[in-house]
């Protein structure tokens, strides 16, 4: 039994190890001099940077808390008007790809959008008339990120409530509380490492963001990012920019995890019994509804619409033999990836849950910054580890490049990049099974791969399942890495989007966009059934 | 044994592959070039593999991949990346007579490193009716007051805004240009978002009456399926401005041949190609592009905007001060 327990030691750190080399590589050039740029940026935009992404940052935990929180507990404790529509419907934004959304909405409300274009027409006014919101700002760059990034906490809330709630709410109920101090008292506590999980995940996802931040104009971290490496063509400053981003979000998580201490709930695990749903009417069934259709309508059903137009007035223009091998390609990758990420991410928390240690958990709290970092910068810190494979190890057996510029290469980007994502939801995933399981297990001399398979397993599976499912997704979605890093005429449906889109060809872009769309939603749609299972 | 089978294996790739093929690292992402790379496979049979990105990203590639590089074009929407491209040494002189011969000097390396295939230019676009067109001049005059709250630009983070400041640096030094920056900021009409067509929207629908973009984007605009952007050129017209003491503005998208090209004669030929007639007249005729080979005609759309006369600066004068000019944007707070 020790054996196989230092074996999944083992295998974490040399994981780690190589997880986070790009982000050390990053890290290094920290300690490479200092340049002018480097003086011009601390004078001129490294506050605003700072400022901006904090800003972004709080604004998307904050919208992303309260829709993705208040959807998951509507549709777990109570039933109303179109609630199991919702069950499936509230994921689906997910599955949009935040940029293209940034670009519909830009078109729709921005100062020359068509939907701000044609209130102008009716009330026979003109813009400098009028109170106008321009969506094309931080505050908009915060609103649809929120948007599309609530399901994050939609998610893991929703499985947590599912699963924890029946039995507190019972307890609840015998101190006659009522419902809405039972949410207060009892609900809000309890879901709080879940919403924390989650909130997390959206505000990573968030602080990395480039398309959205870029086109609204919103200077933040990684325009500045790609400004000082592109545009003063300084990668040592970009990367010392990228450092300060990675330690900002480290702190961030250690912080959370301080102050979280002692505060976690811990499950009985005496029973595990489904929700009886409360039935709601009348005006409250009109309320729960509006407040699931919101964020429903502006995450999914208006970008929605308008990429159907779109998708239907330009299909036969770019569906051909390439675009099917485009569709192909990006599957497969996205399969193999995910795969791998989720078998990973297990190993990880697994490892935590049996050693119980410090080192464990700081071991899978440094895997997981990898999400804060831009894709690009990851991408640089893996073509320089790559090359020097290459150059020094690889060379022996062969003259030419065997990993820089392959498949290899970018499938080992997104696991740095999304490691964080599995680990989350399994994380989420072992905080529900009752640390009693272990201790009986041991008390019975039960072997630890029979534990695993027997107890584990099985109540992991969904975990599991939403792990593959949401880092499936997100690869089919991700953009800079996969630019950087592909061999010779691979191309992804994000990618096709991406180009079209700088081309200002945003009625075609909306073809690959409509297939990442359908894909991920068939993905969401079997989450969503999973969960139901649970 | 690994070592052998490994070697054999590559033997047997390279006499695949090698002769037939050239790789190529563009920057561009135009369906065009599709076609294009697709015409010189016909002609040629040289097979066309392409990896896009972002072209100090692609550099960055080629410089880590060092010797064992497998590229053998770059190709840049801008003169500025192949000047720090060849300062970084990852490119190698180009001997070709045709090339020489055919693209003008002010468009092409000193040391033949790189030449460009395709001229754009960054002009101004105004509202028709709002009386603008009697006020437009210089460059230098978009600083003027008397444009107050009329301008919209995109953001400094636009390889076409940068190689623009880097011009005006070019010509009247780093001082002068973030001055001129601060009043051009102080006119806008709207802080510096979206892209080109943004703007072109943003002063059809009164936001503003001047913008400044590049004109392919127009050309672009008028046939796109999103019927918005083609309502909005409708609205908008064309004036080529000047510098004070030069001409409008113009960069290029440019290609050279990596330093360690495997393929070397199959990318010498690849970009003779671009520079052909059959291939210039595809960027102009479907990309609005300005040819670089002279004789080449214009769509009726890029005809109907008028002619200039291209700024008299080298185009290595771009590369030179474009960390100048991102510097130069972020003094005069033009996002």
């Amino acid at each position: 039994m020790k054996k196989s327990i230092s074996k999944i030691k083992i295998s974490s750190v040399f994981l780690t190890l190589l997880i986070s080399t790009p982000a050390i590589i990053i890290f290094l050039y920290l300690f490479i001099g200092h340049s002018d740029n480097w003086q011009h940026l601390k004078d001129t935009l490294l506050f605003t940077y700072i400022s901006n992404s904090l800003y972004i940052m709080i604004g998307v935990a904050i919208l992303t808390g309260i829709l993705g929180f208040s959807t998951a507990y509507l549709t777990s404790i109570y039933t109303f008007k179109f609630s199991k529509f919702f069950h499936y419907a509230l994921i689906l934004p997910f599955a949009m790809p935040t940029y293209i959304v940034a670009y519909i909405y830009g078109g729709m409300f921005n100062v020359a959008g068509t939907v701000t274009q044609f209130v102008l027409r009716v009330l026979d006014k003109n813009i400098n008339e009028i109170p106008f919101f321009d969506i094309m700002s931080i505050e908009g760059a915060i609103l649809v990120m929120s948007f599309v990034l609530y399901p994050y906490v939609y998610l893991i809330c929703k499985s947590y409530l599912s699963f924890e709630s029946a039995s507190i709410i019972d307890a609840a109920k015998t101190f006659n509380l009522s419902s809405w101090q039972i949410l207060r008292k009892v609900i809000i506590p309890i879901s709080r490492p879940a919403i924390v999980a989650g909130v997390t995940l959206a505000v990573m996802e968030a602080v990395a963001d480039f398309g959205v931040v870029d086109y609204y104009g919103v200077n933040t971290f990684v325009t500045g990012i790609f400004k000082t490496w592109f545009g003063m063509g300084s990668i040592n400053d970009a990367a010392k920019l990228a450092s300060i981003l990675m330690t900002f979000v480290f702190l961030l998580i250690i912080l959370e995890r301080i102050q979280r201490k002692n505060k976690v709930f811990k499950s009985s695990g005496k029973d595990f019994k489904p929700i009886n749903k409360v039935k709601l009417t009348g005006f409250k069934s009109f309320l729960a509804f509006s407040v699931c259709f919101i964020p429903f309508f502006f995450g999914f059903l208006l970008p929605f619409i308008q990429m159907t137009y779109w998708f239907a007035i330009t299909y036969k223009d770019i569906i051909d033999e390439e675009f099917i091998k485009i569709l192909y390609q990006t599957l497969t990758l996205a399969i193999i990836s995910a795969t791998i990420i989720t078998a990973m991410a297990l190993l990880f928390v697994y490892n935590i849950r049996k050693n119980k240690d410090k080192s464990s958990s700081v071991l899978t709290q440094i895997v997981k910054l990898g999400y804060s970092i831009p894709g690009a910068v990851i991408a640089v810190g893996i073509l320089s580890f790559f090359s020097f494979l290459d150059k020094y190890v690889i060379d022996f057996f062969t003259s030419s490049y065997i990993i820089s510029g392959t498949i290899l290469a970018i499938i080992f980007g997104y696991c740095v990049r999304f490691l964080a994502i599995g680990i989350n939801n399994f994380e989420a995933g072992f905080s529900r099974i009752p640390h009693t399981y272990d201790d009986a297990a041991k008390m019975l001399n039960v072997n630890e791969r029979r534990t695993f398979f027997t107890i584990f397993a099985p109540l992991l599976k969904n975990s599991a399942f939403s792990a593959f499912i949401i880092v499936f997704i997100e690869v089919i979605k991700e953009l800079p890495l996969t630019m950087i890093l592909r061999p010779f005429n691979y191309d992804t449906l994000a990618i096709l989007a991406l180009e079209l889109t700088q081309q200002s060809q945003f009625a075609e872009s909306s073809v690959p966009s409509m297939f990442i769309l359908l894909i991920g939603m068939i993905s969401v749609l079997l989450l969503a059934k999973n969960m139901n299972k649970a | 044994m690994i070592k052998k089978i490994a070697l054999s294996a590559v033997l047997l790739a390279s006499s695949l592959f090698a002769s037939g093929e050239v790789n190529v690292y563009s920057h561009r992402h135009y369906d065009t070039d599709k076609k294009l790379f697709k015409m010189f496979e016909d002609k040629t049979g040289i097979k066309v593999n392409v990896v896009k990105a972002k072209a100090s990203a692609l550099i960055k590639r080629i410089e880590t991949e060092g010797k064992k590089s497998p590229a053998d074009v770059l190709i840049t929407v801008d003169a500025g990346r192949l000047y720090q491209a060849k300062k970084e040494g990852i490119l190698q002189p180009i001997h070709s007579d045709y090339l020489i011969k055919n693209i003008p000097e002010n468009l092409r390396d000193k040391d033949n490193e790189w030449f460009g295939v395709t001229i754009r230019s960054r002009v101004t676009a105004y509202k028709i009716g709002s009386g603008m067109k009697d006020k437009l001049s210089t460059y230098e005059d978009l600083a003027d007051p008397k444009f107050k709250g009329q301008l919209m630009v995109r953001s400094s983070n636009s390889i076409y805004n940068q190689s623009l400041m880097a011009a005006m640096i070019a010509h009247h030094g780093k001082e002068y240009a973030i001055k001129w920056a601060k009043g051009v900021v102080s006119n806008l009409a709207s802080s510096p978002k979206g892209d080109d067509t943004y703007q072109v929207k943003a002063i059809a629908n009164g936001i503003g009456t001047v913008a400044l973009v590049n004109t392919y984007y127009v050309g672009k605009m008028a046939g796109n399926n999103d019927l918005s952007q083609a309502e909005s050129v409708k609205q908008i017209k064309i004036f080529f401005p000047k510098f004070k003491n030069g001409g409008t503005h113009i960069n290029i998208s440019g290609a050279a041949v990596a330093k360690y090209a495997p393929n070397k004669e199959n990318a010498i030929k690849f970009i003779e190609f671009l520079t052909s007639k059959e291939a210039q007249k595809v960027f102009a005729q479907e990309n609005f592009e300005y040819p670089v080979l002279k004789g080449v005609e214009n769509t009726d759309i890029a005809k109907a905007w008028g002619t200039f006369t291209p700024d008299n600066i080298s185009l290595n004068e771009l590369g030179k001060y474009n960390k100048d000019a991102v510097i130069a944007f972020d003094v005069a707070g033009w996002k």
